[in-house]
């Protein structure tokens, strides 16, 4: 039945939505229809049918089958291992080294021998996701590849079949013998609807009707910077009398002779990767002469003459990164624009290009991002295009490549708009209206575009519809622009944003753009027009329009919101940099170039900053003639034009840099070690021990003769709510028994690739009408079990060095979100210092651990990429302190192990324990674990069991990795992934630890050999008269009296018999203008499921809900969790006020 | 069509002394590069001659040519304004009547009894129209030619209807507009160095000169190609092979395909394989 959805001639039909379809389907008639799609894509011919096919089963087999399946039942009552729903690892590696097909079969293949289960549609539905963006994919690079223009040059494999030959226009020197200077200047391109994402390829190629944007030319400055605005972009090229390859960004201050041709290829050796894919698309290094082991000189000799080589220069103008304008795509169509006028491939060398060259410049660009292993929409080379233009996606004809395979063709058609359809006035008005801001939010948009991409193909209901009304707004923008009513373009924008964008993609906004609409609001009433969201996501590029007589207080005003909500916010949400607000103008010329030569053969000021100082540094006699003679034209220019005139200080600053100052107000590195327990001792051990490889990512792993099997019935318990367990639960919770510790220390790596900000404080998704942080979410479900209850929960909130004080400071910012028990803070009394990782964990963590293989040319970036981090690690010095980065960068938690000693050391339990004496149970959990709450049932399981630690695991799906519950030996007990002596063990284990612990307060004081009166006889439990006193208690020292020294004996010793794991977490540093580094780093933890190795520890383990005990690890989760039903589940366990 | 008459143009800067080198032909006389050309021509069923030479040159011209320097006129390009204003200076000799149009720098080896120019003016006369011969080069030599697209002529192998000219293409641009079905992928049909050409190209390129005046850059290419829009103009592909010997050994080239396809072919493959033998010593 659902592939007539596919085979549709019915347009109605074929966009008519898989879910509802599926809403009424038994589990057994989707497993029927699962055979039928997946008997159906293997034999289509047609590229559509089979990716739409797949997009079906991924559906079906993530958000359909697994809430139909019945639930997992206790399987058997003998003795044996538990063996339903495990996935194969064999399957797991082929989806690994990207072969999905044959994962598929294999977790078919074990679908058809267990049954279904949870576990191995997850598995499906990974696999059936990943064929489906692979097969999208390779028709796009199938495309690139067959546009005409790009073929010949993967055709090239020697020098001698280079084509291409320098313009002798660029050969001729000046009388001072220096050769002149071709320079493109290029526009930025702002989309003036917001395409509802419609420019993405794929989406462009199976529906190009819905391929839709209006596109706008724009020159840019920054607000109070710049004079004026100006073409952001632009490329700088001219002839070298060496047989090298000369690359600088000017931007990323990184400059380099190329002399091999393999380092052309090697994108992330340097920041000039996009320099590098430029010269490639371009055609001057063509693409097929990659690996042929040639040299570049004769290929430069070819294309220059002997004994010459070629300079390439970029230039953004300091525009920071994320602004949503395309920068880097039109910096690529800039660069690839003034390579193709130079040899030959633009009719004229110089002015602007004809519409045939334009098309190829935009061929060429996709080429580019595609080697660079990035890809933008097909708008973004807009730029390259004069002023304003629709742009549209075109219905594939026969003598297309895509013809027969796609609807749509990869290139799209652009139409410039004339006066008629926006007058000149119009564009005047719509200048004097809109401030174009820079938000300062850098976030990675490639899970959004995803999404988007998959619930098109999907036909989802309120996404399909979000699109149909977008295409309306793009009409009105188009009307609005033709009768000169900004105000109604204003509106219309809004709208776009508030309804279709939304609809289509809820993360689309963020807390900080709400912020910022309602504060513009608030303050300009009916003079603010509307707001309008740039690019793929907001709170980085946005646009502000207002009645034009408010325009300058707008520009001026926005700024000081801005920086203020960013201040506000600055540890909840990734921010890449200041916020800033630029000037621009529209240019109505597209990519324009022209030849410097003589006097004006100068390179941009910048270009000057970054090389003289090592000219200056050099004999002058050692320069060639061209250089000393450009040296000399430099000088005087200095001399002579204004422009240039702060140069000497530059030059002066770059050969003569200050020392580096801290800021002021922030604490250096060895401060905050200090104020955070760091034990110089201990550190001194694990360097010495990484670098005689006692300790690394090979030692964390458990001898390879243990013997690791899954556990057994008997083993753990299924939870049900039954009633006596209810009331039983119910009864210590009206009692106050209970209290809840969420860990917060952490920095939400994962979530924002490292970005360091305050997890716990990150307003990840609008639940109850608006953005809620973790934070209050998990106070609204300790909020709602109080008043089940009749009693106030005590809520605690473990913090570090990190988060300590933004989470306080937030508390009383926010009235502690009006949470009405007992709510306390309890920091860390540890910290680590991080060091430079060794190469030979560096080698062991890409080489030995299974991981993702990417596609093709992204695996390619990313070993490159790699190469780079090893040298980086060798030069910097393997196990030395990581401190080139912010203090708090350089820093990191010890692991979570120590979240309940410290509750012990800090005085928060005995905080806890004098508020209620009657406390008896914690429940401690992850702060992601957003639906672990005091479930009164699970209480009652807990305290009928007896045991010290009840751990909560779930039935594992192929995104649980790390570990899950095993017999060890013959124990029965949690294994972290770190300690998993052989990978596909861990396949064979079908429960996954949450972390999630019902903790008895006096068995785990048993267990450290302390008792109640020794936590309330410290002095920090002394000190914790009342709850405020966890305040005082944030700067740990070392306890002197008896039973200070009793429990941190105790919780010496209890480490002790826990391991030590080496990891490696990659830290991001920031520099330049909104430019990022991620670099993987060394540290060491301690993990709390270790406990359950202790034999003196009585642990316990029960089965939970997925829903109940899911982690959103990761932001690209989050589409599915809110279409799963996970946080319509976790919403119904809030109350929020 | 009947074509009785040739122009050889020799005026290129670089060009000027190349017909004037001496090689051994198929027959194994020595002569000149000029006479072998003059030679191609007359078995074509040529009967007047102009040579396009620099100003000064006609004296070494016409001994190079031998035995038929008598039949021979030349005329003078004073301005290097390009190779189209070259051709334009032989407008009056040509007068109304098609001609057969040659560079000097190139020599001729037919695969077939009869000889390239011959074939190419056997086309034109049954088509009735301008040809130009092609042959089918890979694209890394686009730098050094003009290039034709068209389509085929249905069952006329080897015959083209020309729609696009362009001189030295990119391979971006002969990749959008040039390519010819049939052809092996990365190649394109480029000239031969040989056209028929009808009195309009006289006209066309009277025109062109007029409108650059002393400027120069008349170029061929760009009139052939208003002449594909204008008339009926053709391609054809001949048995046979070109050799440039103004190009990077193109001399030696051009004398040793002579040599493999004449009376001394054993002798000259003899003398190669010893060669190649010492070589490998």
């Amino acid at each position: 039945m659902l592939t007539k959805l596919i085979t549709a001639r019915k347009a109605a039909q074929r966009d008519a939505s898989l879910d509802a379809h599926c809403r009424d389907l038994s589990a057994a008639q989707l497993l029927a229809e699962c055979a039928e799609l997946d008997a159906f894509r293997r034999h289509s011919d047609n590229l559509y049918e089979r990716v739409r096919a797949l997009f079906f089963l991924y559906a079906i087999n993530r958000f359909h089958l697994p809430e139909k399946l019945p639930t997992q039942a206790p399987i058997s009552h003998l003795p044996s291992p538990i063996s339903s729903g495990l996935i194969p690892f064999t399957g797991y590696e082929q989806f690994l080294h990207r072969r999905f097909e044959e994962a598929i079969d294999t977790f078919l293949a074990a679908q058809a021998q267990q049954g279904p289960s949870d576990g191995l549609s997850s598995a499906l539905a990974n696999a059936y996701h990943r064929l489906a963006f692979q097969t999208l994919a390779d028709q796009v690079r199938r495309s690139v590849r067959s546009v005409r223009g790009n073929q010949w040059m993967f055709r090239v494999g020697h020098p001698a079949d280079q084509p291409l030959r320098l313009r002798p226009e660029l050969l001729q020197r000046a009388p001072d013998g220096t050769y002149p200077i071709l320079r493109e200047l290029t526009p930025v391109r702002m989309d003036l609807t917001h395409s509802a994402w419609s420019d993405i390829f794929f989406l462009g190629m199976d529906f190009p009707e819905g391929a839709k944007v209006l596109n706008v030319s724009v020159d840019l400055g920054v607000h109070g910077r710049d004079a004026a605005p100006r073409p952001p972009v632009s490329a700088w090229l001219r002839v070298l009398d060496e047989p090298v390859l000369r690359l600088t960004s000017v931007d990323l201050g990184a400059t380099a002779d190329i002399t091999a041709l393999s380092d052309v290829f090697d994108f992330a050796k340097d920041y000039l990767g996009l320099l590098k894919a430029a010269v490639i698309a371009a055609g001057v290094v063509p693409p097929g002469i990659e690996g042929s082991g040639q040299s570049l000189a004769e290929l430069l000799a070819r294309i220059v003459g002997p004994g010459r080589g070629l300079e390439l220069v970029s230039c953004v103008n300091d525009i920071p990164k994320g602004s949503r304008l395309a920068v880097s795509t039109n910096l690529l169509g800039s660069l690839v624009s003034v390579l193709m006028r130079a040899t030959g491939q633009a009719a004229s060398l110089t002015d602007e290009l004809q519409e045939h060259e334009r098309r190829i410049v935009l061929a060429r660009a996709l080429l580019g991002e595609w080697l660079g292993g990035s890809g933008g929409g097909w708008q973004d080379s807009g730029g390259v295009w004069p002023g304003m233009k629709l742009i549209e996606g075109v219905i594939a004809g026969e003598g297309d490549p895509e013809f027969g395979i796609s609807r749509g063709r990869l290139m799209p058609q652009h139409r410039i708009l004339n006066l008629d359809d926006a007058s000149a006035e119009t564009r005047r008005k719509l200048q004097d209206s809109l401030v174009l801001v820079h938000g300062g939010m850098a976030q990675n948009v490639g899970p959004i575009l995803e999404m988007v991409t998959e619930k098109y193909l999907l036909r989802c209901e309120a996404e399909w519809s979000g699109r149909q009304d977008a295409l309306r707004i793009l009409d009105e923008v188009l009307a609005a622009l033709k009768a000169g009513d900004i105000r109604a373009l204003g509106a219309a924008t809004t709208r776009n944003f508030r309804e279709p964008i939304q609809a289509i993609i809820p993360w689309a906004s963020t807390a900080f753009t709400e912020q910022l609409i309602e504060r513009v609001g608030r303050e300009f009433g009916d003079d603010f027009w509307g707001f309008w969201m740039l690019g793929g996501m907001s709170g980085g590029g946005m646009g502000f329009i207002f009645a034009p007589h408010r325009k300058a207080e707008g520009q001026r005003r926005l700024q000081e919101i801005m920086s203020a909500t960013k201040r506000e916010l600055q540890h909840a949400l990734p921010f890449a940099m200041e916020p800033v607000v630029f000037d621009y103008a529209i240019n109505e010329r597209g990519t324009w170039a022209d030849l410097l030569a003589a006097d004006t053969a100068l390179m941009p000021a910048g270009y000057y900053a970054l090389t003289v100082p090592k000219l200056l540094r050099t004999d002058r006699q050692e320069l060639p003639a061209a250089r000393r003679a450009e040296l000399d034209k430099f000088a005087a220019a200095c001399r002579a034009k204004p422009e240039l005139r702060g140069m000497v200080q530059t030059l002066f600053d770059t050969m003569f840099p200050r020392l580096k100052e801290e800021k002021a107000g922030a604490q250096s590195l060895d401060e905050l070690l200090a104020a955070n327990g760091f034990d110089r001792d201990a550190h001194e051990a694990i360097r010495a021990d990484l670098k005689a490889a006692r300790i690394g990512l090979a030692q964390n792993r458990l001898p390879a003769n243990t013997v690791i099997e899954d556990v057994r019935a008997e083993d753990v318990t299924h939870t049900s709510q039954k009633k006596p367990l209810v009331e039983r639960g119910l009864a210590a919770l009206r009692n106050g028994e209970a209290a809840v510790v969420t860990l917060s220390a952490g920095a939400a790596s994962r979530w924002t690739q490292g970005a360091g900000v305050v997890k716990s404080l990150h307003p990840f998704c609008k639940l109850g009408g608006r953005h809620r942080t973790f934070l209050e979410v998990h106070l609204a479900k300790s909020r709602r079990i109080s008043r089940l209850a009749g009693q106030a929960v005590p809520h605690v909130f473990t913090t570090s060095y990190l988060t300590h004080g933004p989470l306080t400071e937030f508390l009383a910012t926010n009235q502690n979100y009006g949470y009405e028990g007992p709510l306390l803070l309890s920091r860390g009394a540890s910290v680590g210092l991080r060091l430079v990782p060794t190469a030979r964990d560096l080698r062991f963590a890409w080489e030995e651990m299974p991981q993702q293989v990417l596609d093709e040319q992204q695996q390619k970036v990313r070993d490159s990429l790699r190469t780079a981090l090893l040298r980086w690690a060798e030069s910097a010095g393997e196990a030395t302190d990581y401190r080139d980065n912010l203090a708090l960068q350089c820093l990191h938690p010890v692991g979570h192990f120590y979240e309940v000693p410290n509750l012990l050391r800090n005085g928060t339990l005995a905080a806890l324990l004098r508020e209620r004496p009657q406390l008896k149970t914690l429940l401690l959990h992850n702060i992601d674990t957003t639906g672990a709450t005091l479930d009164p049932a699970l209480l009652g399981q807990h305290l009928s069991s007896g045991a010290t630690l009840s751990f909560e695991v779930i039935t594992r799906r192929l995104d649980d990795r790390g570990g899950g519950l095993a017999r060890v030996d013959g124990r029965t007990r949690l294994v972290e992934g770190l300690a998993m002596p052989h990978e596909e063990l861990e396949f064979g284990l079908s429960y996954y630890n949450t972390l999630t612990t019902w903790i008895d307060v006096d068995g785990f004081l048993r267990a450290l050999g302390l008792t109640r009166d020794d936590v309330l006889l410290s002095r920090r439990g002394q000190e914790a008269e009342g709850l405020g006193a966890a305040e005082s208690a944030s700067s740990p020292r070392r306890l002197p009296d008896a039973a200070d020294a009793k429990i941190t004996a105790a919780i010496r010793a209890l480490a002790a018999k826990v391991p030590t794991y080496i990891t490696t977490k990659d830290v991001k540093k920031r520099w330049g203008h909104g430019q990022e580094d991620v670099f993987p780093v060394a540290q060491f933890e301690k993990l709390w499921g270790d406990l359950t190795a202790l034999p003196e520890i009585d642990s316990r383990f029960l089965v939970v809900d997925r829903a109940r005990g899911q982690q959103l690890k990761d932001q690209a989760q989050l589409d599915g969790w809110l279409r799963d039903g996970s946080s319509a589940y976790v919403e119904s366990l809030c109350a929020w006020d | 069509m009947d074509i009785k008459r040739a122009i050889i143009t020799a005026a290129g800067k670089s060009q000027r002394t190349l017909p004037l080198q001496s090689l051994v032909d198929r027959d194994g006389q020595t002569k000149t590069a000029l006479a072998i050309v003059i030679e191609e021509v007359l078995a074509a069923g040529i009967e007047e001659l102009c040579v396009v030479v620099c100003p000064g040159d006609e004296k070494d011209y016409r001994a190079a040519a031998g035995e038929h320097a008598k039949r021979l006129e030349f005329v003078a390009q004073k301005q290097p304004l390009g190779y189209g204003h070259a051709v334009s200076c032989a407008a009056k000799f040509a007068g109304k009547k098609p001609f057969l149009l040659l560079v000097g720098d190139h020599l001729y080896v037919s695969g077939e009894v009869r000889r390239c120019a011959q074939q190419l003016v056997e086309v034109a006369a049954k088509e009735n129209c301008a040809v130009s011969a092609v042959q089918a080069t890979h694209e890394s030599k686009l730098p050094y030619y003009g290039a034709i697209g068209g389509r085929l002529i249905a069952a006329r192998q080897g015959l083209y209807e020309i729609t696009e000219v362009a001189e030295k293409p990119t391979p971006t641009v002969a990749e959008q507009r040039l390519i010819v079905p049939g052809l092996r992928a990365g190649h394109y049909l480029c000239f031969f160095g040989m056209h028929v050409l009808t009195p309009s190209v006289m006209a066309l390129l009277a025109e062109e000169v007029a409108a650059v005046g002393t400027r120069g850059g008349v170029h061929l290419s760009a009139t052939l190609a208003k002449l594909a829009r204008k008339e009926r103009y053709l391609a054809a592909e001949l048995t046979g092979r070109r050799y440039d010997i103004g190009a990077h050994y193109g001399l030696l080239t051009a004398q040793l395909a002579l040599a493999l396809s004449g009376k001394d072919r054993d002798e000259v493959l003899t003398g190669l394989v010893e060669l190649l033998a010492q070589r490998g010593k």
